[in-house]
């Protein structure tokens, strides 16, 4: 059967949704049910918890995750460029190594403030 | 008179069956490179990490359910699809089951495109690679909507760390196979494997398998990078308030990365199928790919856990000039003329 790639994919996926969703379904039927508070409280080491975990969190370290975001766009491009790599001239190609050489120093003082804790 | 009509239809129905079922893509999707090898595999691997984690803390392990408890998983999974799911009050219970079900097709999905042998592969894809990193790169969302749907403080952390961890180790792996893209020129993994028949990718791309390998670590979420489910501070990480089978599918997807993972370590740096030819090809890859979750799972035995901060700065400091190292090495390769050895 020549089916092409990605229906191949929906297939596998349909058989792994196929097993894994009876599985809930039966663990469901099968399972015993009941209410009981204690035992539905979220669990906070025997605690009584304290409500809902749904709260404002301190996001630490958001210097990386500024890095993460500008070197996500330079992998696309880096990536495009590793795929020619061997049909581009290799001028054209040094030119691209001097872009990562260059990216070296900015990265190095950014992971520098990134590394210091006030910054956190 | 309507019985001997409906005969010739019900004949051509059960021969359409029959033909489908005998097909090649039906068999390859269900039982080799497909479903069941990876299942069977990821059950393997649970019952492989408990006999090796207790050798290596001087127990014995599983020892009753077959062979020195071989079938240790499958008592697993049934204790578990007969016990209650518990769901905690305040949590979203069909967001958590939704969530789980998506996390175990999620982990099966990388194995459609890694090839176990040559004609053993479901999806023989040109972007091969890209796919399997794109649907890698999804399971840290997932983990973060759980931690979200339990609505309990220690899974909540645990998804959290989950997404940093991905800022962590996600840009740095795909820098380190950037060299394989530079010597092959290509994206699919059935010409990655056989570009590596003279020699592995292992020797010439040395720093791009170290950092890919940690990078993997961090990906798993294994020791010493096992912080979204670290037992002496979030009890279980993301996966606290599971219960039941959800926690069954969140366990077996854990494992069947791990299995997918060591296999996309075989494909990319150990040569893939290709061995001296004693045994079948598939059978190389799967002694390859045990191998190399041996070797993860003994880390997990002996290796402390670092703190979120320093796998942070390892990642973005070492691990991505390690990977930015790696390219000018590959470069160099490439202009002494040493880049016909992986040339097809």
């Amino acid at each position: 059967m020549g089916l092409d790639v990605w229906s191949l994919v929906v297939l596998f996926e349909a058989v792994v949704f196929l097993v894994a969703f009876p599985l809930l379904v039966f663990g469901w039927l099968m399972g015993a049910k009941g209410k009981n508070p204690i035992r539905d409280a979220p669990f906070e080491s025997g605690q009584t918890h304290l409500g809902e975990a749904r709260q404002r969190y301190m996001m630490q370290y958001y210097p990386y995750l500024i890095m993460f975001i500008v070197f996500d766009v330079v992998a696309m491009f880096l990536f495009t460029w590793g795929l020619a790599f061997s049909s581009v001239s290799s001028s054209q190609n040094y030119l691209f190594l001097i872009f990562i050489a260059i990216l070296v120093a900015p990265l190095g003082y950014a992971s520098h403030l990134a590394g210091k804790r006030e910054f956190w | 008179m309507t019985s001997l009509q409906a005969a010739p239809a019900l004949q051509e129905i059960i021969s359409l069956l029959l033909r489908i079922i005998t097909s090649r893509t039906f068999l390859q999707i269900v039982f080799f490179p497909g479903f069941l090898n990876v299942m069977l595999s990821a059950a393997l691997l649970t019952w492989l990490e408990r006999k090796v984690i207790a050798r290596v803390q001087l127990r014995i392990g599983p020892l009753y359910a077959g062979p020195s408890g071989v079938l240790q998983p499958i008592a697993d999974g049934v204790k578990l699809i007969f016990k209650e799911a518990i769901f905690p009050e305040l949590a979203d219970a069909r967001l958590l089951m939704l969530c789980a079900l998506g996390l175990m097709m999620l982990a099966f999905a990388p194995a459609v495109a890694i090839p176990f042998g040559e004609g053993f592969v479901i999806a023989d894809m040109d972007v091969g690679l890209v796919y399997v990193f794109a649907v890698m790169s999804l399971f840290p969302s997932v983990i973060l909507l759980i931690g979200w749907g339990s609505n309990s403080k220690y899974s909540f952390l645990g998804g959290l760390r989950s997404l940093f961890q991905q800022v962590a180790y996600e840009i740095p792996m795909w820098f380190s196979v950037l060299g394989i893209v530079m010597l092959t020129g290509t994206l699919n993994l059935t010409k990655i494997v056989e570009a590596q028949q003279r020699l592995w990718f292992i020797v010439p791309q040395v720093l791009g398998f170290a950092v890919f390998f940690a990078a993997a670590l961090a990906e798993l979420e294994r020791t010493p990078f096992d912080l979204p489910g670290a037992e002496t501070e979030l009890v279980m990480g993301w996966m606290t308030e599971l219960s039941g089978v959800p926690f069954m599918l969140g366990f077996l997807a854990m494992y069947t990365k791990l299995y997918v993972m060591s296999a996309m370590i075989t494909t990319l740096f150990l040569g893939g199928w290709s061995g001296p030819g004693l045994l079948p090809q598939p059978v190389w890859f799967l002694l390859k790919t045990f191998a190399v979750a041996s070797v993860i799972v003994v880390i997990r035995g002996t290796f402390p856990r670092v703190r979120v901060d320093i796998l942070l700065r390892t990642g973005w400091t070492r691990l991505l000039l390690l990977a930015l190292a790696n390219i000018f090495v590959t470069v160099a390769l490439i202009s002494l003329g040493l880049d016909w050895v992986w040339r097809i």
